[in-house]
């Protein structure tokens, strides 16, 4: 175990020196891919390349919302509260691209469906899912970084909240929705060309880098503010405030 | 589908626009924050030498006072 954490620790320590530049690559491959190599959809037209920024967005953002998860319950186990600092990372990055899933599935939703917005279960589950994590952000954001308390009732909000993601994921089986059936892992394998996959794949890589460079960027913003606390506290202390 | 391009830029563009939006934000955070640091630290650094000397005086007027008042 601690063999495994001193390799952690090892490679978190070249973060600033490989994640750039990757997450750089990673979206210039990105947006290449799906403009120029990924084959033009015969009925939806050009417009259907929005797909490669919209499903990667989705599942970074249930990736992010994965770390609030697993995040909340280290804080939870071992009291230790950098694990909030690295949740209120995760559910920033994680609210961010929730954001993203929505406004490019309605910039994408208006030629295809004709709408921008139908209260369809993908839909709403989806704007459930970002007002559940706003609200945890913003409930954190008022509170001490510093307040044990409050952490451990953010946390347990988190790991409730998280319901919601099997919800988005099952809602398009559970009722009759607007937004298509799973046209990427069905039970008979990808219902789409091979160069398609490809290209999302591509996508899902480099959208997935970027979200890990933001979680780690945010992580040390959330660890500054707890110092900054802490130093002000301590300042206030000696001058018997 | 004519005039698909300008929902395939918007698309795009939403992604772009508010991928740099969020890291104008942070950075700006982050800054505040590591300058907010700096500053702490300084004060803290300037606060030692100041409550130390504060506690010498006092120690030594106390030493002054308490033999006139033993005498």
């Amino acid at each position: 175990m601690s063999w495994l954490v001193g390799q952690a620790s090892r490679i978190y320590a070249f973060r600033w020196v490989t994640l750039p530049p990757l997450v750089g690559v990673g979206m210039f491959a990105l947006i290449a891919a799906s403009l120029v190599v990924a084959p033009r959809e015969s009925v939806e037209g050009e417009v259907q390349r929005v797909f490669y920024i919209h499903f990667p967005s989705a599942l970074t953002a249930y990736g992010a919302l994965f770390v609030v998860f697993v995040s909340s319950i280290a804080l939870l186990w071992t009291k230790d509260m950098r694990w909030d600092a690295i949740a209120r990372a995760a559910a920033g990055v994680g609210v961010l691209f929730t954001a993203f899933t929505l406004g490019t599935g309605a910039i994408w939703g208006r030629p295809t469906w004709g709408v921008y917005w139908t209260w369809d279960a993908r839909l709403t589950s989806t704007l459930i899912l970002l007002l559940l994590y706003g609200g945890y952000l913003l409930a954190r954001n008022l509170a001490d970084p510093t307040d044990e308390q409050a952490a451990r009732y953010g946390a347990v909000f988190a790991i409730f909240a998280f319901a919601d993601i099997p919800v988005i994921n099952m809602s398009v089986r559970w009722w009759r929705t607007l937004h298509p059936q799973p046209m990427v892992v069905g039970s008979d394998g990808p219902a789409m060309p091979l160069e398609m996959v490809a290209v999302m794949m591509i996508g899902l890589v480099g959208v997935g880098l970027l979200a890990t460079w933001l979680i780690v960027l945010r992580s040390e913003t959330e660890l500054l503010g707890v110092r900054t606390q802490a130093l002000r506290a301590r300042l206030d202390r000696r001058m018997g405030v | 589908m004519e005039g698909q391009l300008e929902y395939l830029f918007a698309g795009f563009a939403v992604f772009w626009a508010g991928l740099l939006v969020y890291l104008v934000w942070l950075q700006a955070r982050l800054r505040a924050l590591q300058a907010e640091v700096r500053r702490l630290e300084e004060r803290l650094a300037e606060e030692v030498p100041v409550a130390e000397a504060t506690a010498a005086t006092r120690s030594a007027s106390a030493a002054r006072v308490a033999p006139e008042g033993g005498a």
